[in-house]
This record gives C-alpha cells, sequence and structure tokens, in this order.
C-alpha cells in the first residue's frame, strides 16, 4: 500500500518516466536499512576472504615453531609476530586460516545454493506447468524427500563415497532443493493461465521452450529471493558437518572446522580460537539472511 | 477423519520403506566393504565372513531379509566393527539418553517460544516486544553447535555454575538443553508473535472484546489456537532439526547419547550401526510428521479430509 502511494506521488512528479519491476524493486531494497547493513556486512566478508590472504604475514600451512605447543601463553592475537588473529597450538597462524575457511564456507553456500535452485526450479516448474497427475505424483515425491532426516542420509553418503568436498557440494545443494521446487510450482501454477504463455502454446512452441523461455525468467526475482535465503542454510548445513569432523579435511577448513577446533580447546584458554571463526561466521549469516529478507521485501509478489 | 488418517498412513509406510531400502542400497554400493582391512584377509576368512553376516546371498534376498528383520523385530543385526555387538544394543544403550533431553528441549523450544511469542504480539512494540525480535534474530545465527561451547565457555569455565559435560544428573542435563532448544525456540517464538499478531486484527477478536470479555480471556480462548496453527506447522521441521542436533549434543557434551553412536560409526566405516541409526531417525521423523498433520487437521476446522 504505502508503495503504490510513493509510486502515484512520484509519477505525479515525473510524468514521462515509467519505472521497471526491477528499478522499483531496487529503490526499495535501498531503502530497507537492515538489507544495506546486511550488504555491507557481507562486501566486508567477500573482501575478507578474497584479499584477506594478501595481508596475511603466514600461510596457511605454515608452523611457527615458537608458538607450538604453548597456545595459551604465546599464540594469542598480537601484531608483532603477524599473527593477527592468534595460532592454534600447532603453530598454524589463525587468520590465514580464517580467510581459508571464509572462503569455503562461502563457496558451499552459494555452490549449493545454485545446485538447489537449478534442481528446484527444473523440478517445479516442470510439475507445475505439466500439472494433472504427472504433477500430484512429482510433489508426493517431494513430500516423502522432505520426511526424510537428510542429514543423517548426507552424512551416510559422504562417508560412503569418500569426504570429498565435490561431494558435500552437491550433496548440500541436493538435499535442499525441495523447498525451492514447492515455491517454483506455486509460482508456475499462477503464470500458466497468463495471455503470453497461451499465445506461446497457440504459436506451437514445445514445452521444454516455453517453461525455459516464458515460465522460468517470470520466475527469476522469487528464485533470487529464495537463493539468497538458501545461502546461509547452506552455510550452517556445511558447518554442522564440519564440526562433527565428517566434512572438509585437513589442510583444508571450513568456518565450521575451525569453530569444532576452537570449540574443543576452549579449556585450554585459548578463546580467539573460537571466537574469531565464530566471528566471521555469525556475520556471514547475519549479512545474508538481512539481505535475503530485503530482497524477499522488495521482490515477492505477496507482499505487493 | 479416519479416512484421512488412513491416507497419511498409506503415505507413511511407504516412505518407512523406501528409505529403508534406499539407505540398504547406498551402503551396499559404497566402494570397500565393511571388512576391507588395511592387511588383506585370506580369500577362505572373507568367504566366512560373508556367509556369517549374509553377505553371500543375492542382493533381492539381502534387502528383503534385513527389511523383514527390521519391520517383524526392529533387529538391525550385527555391528561390523564391534564382532559381539548387535547394532540394537548400541541403540539401546544411547536412546534413553537422547530421548531424554530431546523430549525436555522439544518442551523447552514449545512453551518458552509460544509464551515469548504471545506476549511479544500482546505488548507489541513495547520493550518487551523489540527484545523478543532481538532474541530470535540473534538465536537464527547461533545453531546449537555455535550455542554448546558458547554456554560451556561461559557457564563452566568463566562462571564455574554447570558441568559443561557427562550425564550424571538433573545439572546435566542445563547445558545441553539450552544449546539444543535456543534457536528453535526463537523460531517458535517469532511465527508465534507475527500469527498471533495477525489474528488479533480479526473480527472474532474484535467481537470478544466487544462483548466484555477480559483481555487474558480474548488471548487465551479466542485468539491462542487460531494463531498456533502456523507453529503446528513448523513442529516437523524443528522435529528434524532437533533430531539432527542430538549429534551435535552428544558430540560436545559427551552426553552418551545415540548421536555419539552415530558419528564413531561414521568414523569407523561401521555401516550397520549408520543404518540403523538412519532408519530410527528417519521412523521417528515420519511418525512424529503423521502426529502433527493429524493434529493440524483436527484443529482447523478449514482443513476438509
Amino acid at each position: 500500500m504505502v508503495s503504490t502511494a510513493e509510486q502515484t506521488t512520484a509519477t505525479d512528479v515525473a510524468p514521462k518516466k515509467g519505472r521497471s519491476l526491477w528499478a522499483d524493486a531496487r529503490r526499495r531494497f535501498l531503502r530497507n536499512k537492515a538489507a544495506m547493513l546486511g550488504l555491507a556486512i557481507l562486501v566486508f566478508v567477500a573482501l575478507f576472504a578474497v584479499f584477506g590472504g594478501l595481508l596475511a604475514q603466514w600461510s596457511n600451512e605454515e608452523l611457527d615453531y615458537n608458538v607450538m605447543g604453548q597456545a595459551a601463553q604465546l599464540g594469542g592475537p598480537s601484531l608483532e609476530n603477524g599473527h593477527y588473529f592468534g595460532t592454534d597450538d600447532l603453530g598454524r597462524d589463525l587468520f590465514a586460516r580464517t580467510v581459508q575457511g571464509t572462503q569455503i564456507s562461502l563457496a558451499v553456500g552459494v555452490i549449493g545454493a545454485l545446485i538447489a535452485c537449478v534442481v528446484g526450479t527444473v523440478y517445479g516448474a516442470t510439475a507445475g506447468y505439466l500439472g494433472g497427475r504427472i504433477d500430484s505424483v512429482m510433489m508426493r515425491l517431494v513430500d516423502i524427500f522432505m520426511a526424510v532426516p537428510y542429514m543423517f542420509v548426507l552424512i551416510l553418503l559422504l562417508v560412503m563415497y569418500g569426504r570429498s568436498i565435490t561431494i558435500l557440494f552437491i550433496g548440500v545443494g541436493l538435499i535442499s532443493w525441495m523447498e525451492m521446487a514447492r515455491i517454483v510450482r506455486g509460482q508456475t501454477l499462477s503464470l500458466k493461465g497468463r495471455d503470453f504463455v497461451e499465445a506461446a502454446q497457440a504459436t506451437g512452441v514445445s514445452t521444454p521452450v516455453i517453461i525455459a523461455r516464458h515460465i522460468v525468467p517470470n520466475l527469476l526475482g522469487v528464485i533470487a529471493v529464495y537463493a539468497t535465503l538458501l545461502v546461509p542454510l547452506m552455510i550452517l548445513t556445511e558447518s554442522f558437518i564440519s564440526f562433527l569432523g565428517l566434512g572438509v579435511q585437513e589442510p583444508m577448513t571450513s568456518l565450521g572446522a575451525l569453530i569444532s577446533e576452537g570449540a574443543g580447546t576452549i579449556a585450554y584458554g585459548t578463546t580467539w580460537q573460537l571466537g574469531f571463526p565464530l566471528l566471521f561466521f555469525v556475520l556471514t549469516l547475519f549479512g545474508f539472511f538481512f539481505v535475503g529478507d530485503g530482497l524477499r521485501d522488495a521482490l515477492d509478489p505477496k507482499d505487493r | 477423519m479416519l479416512t484421512y488418517t488412513l491416507k497419511r498412513l498409506a503415505v507413511a509406510i511407504p516412505t518407512l520403506l523406501l528409505l529403508i531400502v534406499v539407505s540398504f542400497l547406498l551402503m551396499h554400493a559404497a566402494p570397500g566393504g565393511p571388512f576391507t582391512a588395511e592387511r588383506e584377509l585370506p580369500p577362505q576368512v572373507l568367504a566366512n565372513l560373508n556367509a556369517k553376516y549374509g553377505l553371500d546371498d543375492p542382493l533381492w534376498k539381502q534387502i528383503l531379509t534385513y527389511v523383514w528383520n527390521v519391520v517383524t523385530g526392529f533387529d538391525f543385526g550385527p555391528s561390523f566393527i564391534y564382532k559381539d555387538r548387535t547394532v540394537n544394543e548400541i541403540i539401546a544403550q544411547g536412546f534413553p539418553v537422547t530421548l531424554t533431553y530431546g523430549l525436555l528441549s522439544f518442551a523447552v523450544a514449545v512453551v518458552v517460544g509460544v509464551s515469548l511469542g504471545i506476549a511479544a504480539a500482546v505488548r507489541h512494540n513495547s520493550a518487551l516486544d523489540y527484545a523478543a525480535v532481538g532474541v530470535s534474530i540473534g538465536a537464527q545465527v547461533l545453531p546449537n553447535f555455535v550455542m554448546a561451547p558458547i554456554l560451556v565457555l561461559v557457564f563452566t569455565l568463566w562462571l564455574g555454575w554447570l558441568p559443561g559435560g557427562g550425564w550424571q544428573g538433573p545439572e546435566y542435563w542445563i547445558l545441553p538443553v539450552v544449546a539444543l532448544s535456543t534457536s528453535f525456540m526463537a523460531s517458535i517464538a517469532r511465527i508465534t508473535r507475527s500469527s498471533m499478531l495477525e489474528v488479533l486484527t480479526q473480527n472474532h477478536i474484535r467481537t470478544a472484546r466487544a462483548k466484555g470479555l477480559p483481555e487474558h480471556r480474548v488471548i487465551l480462548r479466542h485468539a491462542l489456537k487460531p494463531a498456533l496453527l502456523p507453529v503446528i506447522s513448523y513442529l516437523g521441521p524443528a522435529f528434524v532439526g532437533m533430531i539432527t542436533g542430538s549429534v551435535v549434543v552428544d558430540i560436545y557434551f559427551s552426553t552418551g547419547g545415540i548421536g555419539k553412536a552415530f558419528v564413531d560409526s561414521a568414523l569407523n566405516r561401521d555401516y550397520a550401526v549408520m543404518m540403523g541409526v538412519t532408519i530410527l531417525m528417519g521412523a521417528l521423523t515420519i511418525f512424529f510428521n503423521l502426529v502433527v498433520d493429524l493434529a493440524y487437521a483436527w484443529i482447523d476446522p478449514k482443513i476438509r479430509y
């Protein structure tokens, strides 16, 4: 309601200039303070992940023998020996490892969300567009999949087929496309009766092309919103698995693995080992949740 | 109602069978058998072992035997690593612990979450409301594996109030339950708050107020039931999340629950135990979802079955 009122006044002022749906959404997004804060946080985290390595004075695999075995006394964060975030008990630089962990966690989040989006969109759009019996069978299957405690199945997969990062990427994505499929199907149902779809049908465009060229582009807003909200969930899933020691393997690391390590050593007084990875973990999640909520407010047709 | 129940059962039972068969096939297709060791076993020994565990039968027979044993006797067979223990013994050892803090966490999450949500909605835009919203946003980024170390750091190491691990009495229950329930409590509070706010604007609430009912009766008798519907549909996912989170609790607090057995078996490649736990958790989830669906249909008069 508010936005329509604003629109009318805006068009009164500049009657000749129309605004596209996307421009309108962008304006609403830019006005959302929480979303802008989230975006700023995400930019910071991304800069840290990409360029943090240049600032590090130690590589993530190097051992600092001066500190090794005495992390609690000597390994604290300090500018003098170049360990900005301190070290672990092996003398590995926590700054470099946090940079790497952030990279891996972001990568798992984004790639997992992309996989979930592609699978969910194709599945949901197909089910929604075809409709009828195919639709009900396909959606019933989704119901069945959603009733499975997928984390256990994912761990089962990881253990059986080797704990490689590729399987982690794919597995994390493949277990979370169902929600996406439901949302996309719902939107497709409301799109398929529109005139432009009927026009395409009348001119003899084939079904896969209609789905790809006419249905999916009109779903992009919804997809963008839920993709952004999926990323933090993917990061959570990956961190959970890494926390159990079943995710990425040394020397590679992720925020979850670092948190797990820090959580295991807090009794020895090396609080920084928990604190810094935790800080970046929380910042990343906050950023994505805020941006996702902002995008939803700006783009989701339900709220208009 | 009976038809609806039967319909739901007709979905639940195949789901469970599917889960059993799929995890069996996954296990079967995995590279490296349970007896692949660093030192290769003599062929005769391997053949004897395979015969003992029934691994030399044709695949369809293995599946049927396994499903039959699971369905008729909850018998998950022997462990592949601990030669003298069955999967059932391993599960039976940890399950009561998991069940205890699981149920406690669930109760805490629902009771505290719903109360907080109602309080925030009734005192809309008050300090309490903002606090509740703040807490629920914060808890979103504090899943159980983050809560657990923070709680131990504060309450065990800094304050020294509570034990940070073990399972010997009620004081050992507090930290695991808080760690497991916080994020779900926050989600439930958020859902309750927003649905309560929506219900409070509806006509029947205005009518109830207009006829002079005291506010607490309006809230509890007229607004609560419709406001709880979204909460009820969230209980299914919350249950799955808690089952999953119990693994973290078992690992971090050494509570000795079933999650520890699961992770140990994952690290040892003890497929029999992994499958047993997965199927048990799957069965619990499916059963719980069934209960939730029936409860929803029973409470919501708009659902026709």
